[in-house]
């Protein structure tokens, strides 16, 4: 090795204080040593015999230099102050005063070496002390502060190999190591193995994580590039509450898990081999899960999830309630087929408030870090009266079912083949062409057409608070954009359904409805006298409506010079009721509703 | 002559077709999706803003943000930096998408990412970091 030391100069002064019997100091100095790896500067050893202590003469060995690495352009200034044994074995050094300094980094610590060979071959043992020690890289991003912690070092040569062993006893600090936070002490570390060139054989590794869990491991690791070759790994128990802020969390920054309360426990087992993952099994034990915006939450999860790399593993999960996107989930038990990077269930049954989401023929795979899956949905029978209330709709009657034959889900788009039957106000409600973008997203988007057929209209206005209508509405919105739930682009228009049934309208709906076509004057009833009847017989009625930039372009059942017929009137007595704006602001029409529907309309019937 | 004129007629049309593209984009359109995101941008701010004015995190030069010197802020808060950093860049992306979509081209996207980088860094407060042609200039 020392073949490769190129001294470029060398000042060497061996000052000796000549007392009369001994050679008290020896200082030994060079200006500057240069090395393949790295440069020294202002090198100072420093030997004195003569240092008085404990009223006994003790040998002190004082080393200064300043350090670099070829590769850096910073110095590292390094101090060392020992004392030396009295005998000449050479075995024993106590240094309590040590220091490593640069421009990132402030270590002071203190190394004991108790043994440096046994029987000729070099046999080291020695304790490091950190002593408030910080360190940080320059974009901070892997950092320690007021790091106090004792590593216990043996070292010993075997043939080609060494044979090491450590304790680690991290006393005090925090540690940031992207994406890593360690905020105090308390954690223990004991390790042995070997190490043979580049490879770091760890034959065991206890590792205590004070309030976590504890890991046992063995492995081999690659220095050059510090590569996980091989590992096993049990964590037998963690406490999720704390081990998911440490531990799981940073891995999961990306998924919709990242930001969620965490309570229960959980064991894992983990197989790596050639630097691949070949297996793990994560088990889950009374887990409480609950995203902190409310998106999801599930109660006394249990699960069971093997997987590897070679054969297939059968994974099992249940949990007691939970919600999604508002809607309660009761109790659920999911098994699955896994078969390394896809996942085979033939039925998984969600309940859903009084029904169920029959899930069937799932097939799921992981391809280039995305999800593709598709499946067919059953939703069993649900009531609307559950379903308004937990969306937090007015209160509406009937039953939601659907029957989609393929739900697809590819790249953060879900599109669906088939209809969604909603069995609501005596009709139904039929939606297809249903696909929704980045449903979990920020900004979710749903694509859809909606057909309305033989809407009881009685139920409807009730529902709402609208006024009285006697009647059967049919509707169609077509090519409807809602993004972040709120729509944004529809083509729709309502009207009367066709075929024989009492048709009639109140006067408080007369009004509201002249309310919506806005203003005043938007308004008209034929005759006057008519306000002094409760209810008016009507022919048909239709408003239709064409959303695009937040304008509604509106019309009505049939166009006039100056407007459009809203409700046409028939026998005796009849209405007609007119609507003349075109056009109107989708908010200004919300507002409208909102109004008509708080009851607080004031519209004026002339 | 003719041929002339034709040719820097065409020259000049290349020259501001990107322009053509920046005008007539409406930067300022709003849908429900971009009010969505522009509120959780919004949310976020409150958490970024000392994160700017004490340089821990810098304007990029192509409309997003990125942690400069983390070493300006105490180790427990850096991991919540780099993941409001990352939310922010999600948010940021996506608002230039939608936006491009709502002006019914999605393929100009790029060009409004970069318009609205040099709209990021003019409103920056001073003090605030940026990315310049050779780095991070302070503001």
């Amino acid at each position: 090795m020392n073949y490769f030391i190129r001294i470029v100069s060398f000042l060497c002064g061996v000052s000796y204080s000549v007392a009369v019997h001994a050679v008290s100091e020896i200082s030994i100095r060079a200006a500057s040593i240069t090395h393949s790896q790295g440069d020294a500067q202002n090198v100072v050893l420093h030997l004195n015999f003569d240092q008085p202590k404990f009223n006994k003469s003790t040998p002190t060995l004082t080393l200064s230099s300043a350090l670099k690495q070829k590769s850096t352009k910073d110095w590292t200034q390094f101090k060392l102050k020992c004392d030396l044994p009295e005998n000449t074995s050479l075995g024993e050094f106590n240094c309590a005063d040590g220091l490593l300094k640069n421009a990132q980094a402030n270590i002071p610590f203190s190394l004991e070496i108790n043994r440096l060979f046994n029987q000729g071959v070099l046999d080291v043992h020695a304790t490091l002390q950190l002593r408030n020690a910080s360190l940080s890289d320059e974009a901070g991003l892997h950092a320690a502060e007021n790091l106090n912690g004792k590593i216990d070092v043996s070292l010993r040569q075997e043939g080609r190999a060494w044979a090491w062993q450590t304790a680690l006893d991290w006393q005090s600090g925090e540690v940031f190591w992207q994406p890593f936070y360690v905020a105090n002490g308390g954690h223990q570390l004991s390790a042995s193995g070997t190490l043979e060139d580049d490879l770091l054989n760890i034959k065991s590794a206890h590792l205590k994580i004070k309030n976590v869990g504890e890991l046992d491991a063995d492995g081999r690791v690659r220095l050059s590039d510090t590569k996980l070759m091989d590992l096993n790994a049990n964590l037998p128990s963690l406490d999720l509450s704390t081990a998911y802020p440490l531990l799981f969390k940073p891995f999961l920054e990306k998924t919709a898990f990242n930001n969620a309360d965490v309570a229960g426990n959980a064991a894992l087992m983990l197989q790596v081999k050639n630097a691949e993952l070949k297996a793990f099994e994560l088990r889950l034990k009374d887990v409480d899960i609950a995203d902190k915006n409310q998106k999801f939450a599930f109660y006394k999860l249990n699960a069971k999830l093997p997987w590897s790399y070679d054969t297939p593993k059968s994974v099992s999960m249940s949990y007691e309630n939970g919600n999604l996107l508002n809607l309660p989930l009761g109790k659920t038990n999911i098994q699955a087929e896994v078969n390394r990077f896809s996942l085979t269930s033939p039925n998984i049954r969600l309940p859903i408030l009084d029904g169920a989401l029959n899930l069937s023929d799932i097939a799921a795979a992981r391809i280039g870090g995305q999800w593709y899956w598709h499946l067919s949905a059953k939703l069993e029978p649900i009531s609307m009266a559950d379903f308004s209330a937990q969306l937090k709709l007015p209160r509406m009657l009937g039953k939601v079912s659907a029957e989609i034959p393929l739900v697809t889900y590819s790249g953060g788009t879900l599109t669906t083949d088939g209809s969604v039957v909603l069995n609501v106000f005596n009709g139904t409600a039929t939606v297809t062409q249903l696909v929704m973008h980045s449903p979990m997203g920020i900004a979710p988007k749903l694509n859809a057409d909606i057909a309305l057929r033989n809407l009881d209209l009685g139920d409807l206005t009730r529902t709402f608070s609208f006024g009285a209508i006697e009647g059967k509405l049919d509707g169609d919105i077509e090519d409807l954009e809602l993004q972040s739930w709120k729509p944004v682009r529809f083509d729709a228009v309502m009207q009367s359904s066709p075929g024989k049934y009492p048709k009639k309208i109140s006067q408080r709906a007369v009004e509201n409805i002249s309310a919506l076509g806005g203003g005043g004057a938007a308004a008209a009833v034929q005759r006057s006298f008519l306000r002094f009847f409760e209810q008016f017989n009507y022919g048909k009625m239709g408003l239709s409506c064409r959303l695009r930039n937040d304008i509604c372009q509106m019309g009505g059942i049939e166009s006039t010079p100056h407007g459009y017929v809203i409700v046409k009137g028939s026998g005796i007595p009849a209405i007609t009721v007119m609507g003349y704006n075109q056009t109107v602001g989708w908010s200004e029409l919300l507002e409208r509703v909102k109004r008509v529907t708080d009851g607080n309309s004031r519209a004026i019937v002339k | 002559m003719k041929k002339i004129l034709l040719s820097l007629l065409l020259l000049l049309s290349t020259v501001f077709a990107s322009q053509f593209v920046a005008a007539a984009a409406d930067l300022e359109v709003n849908t429900p999706a971009i009010s969505a995101i522009k509120g959780s941008m919004q949310a976020r701010h409150g958490q970024l803003g000392a994160h700017y004015a004490s340089g821990a995190i810098g304007l990029t030069k192509d409309g997003l943000i990125a942690v400069r010197d983390a070493n300006v802020v105490p180790l427990k808060d850096r991991a919540a930096l780099n993941s409001a950093v990352a939310a922010e860049n999600a948010d940021r992306a996506n608002l230039y998408k939608e936006i491009a979509t709502a002006n019914g081209h999605p393929e100009w996207q790029l060009e409004i990412q970069s318009t609205f980088a040099g709209r990021w860094i003019d409103k920056a407060q001073g003090g605030w970091y940026y990315q310049g042609a050779s780095g991070w200039v302070q503001k």
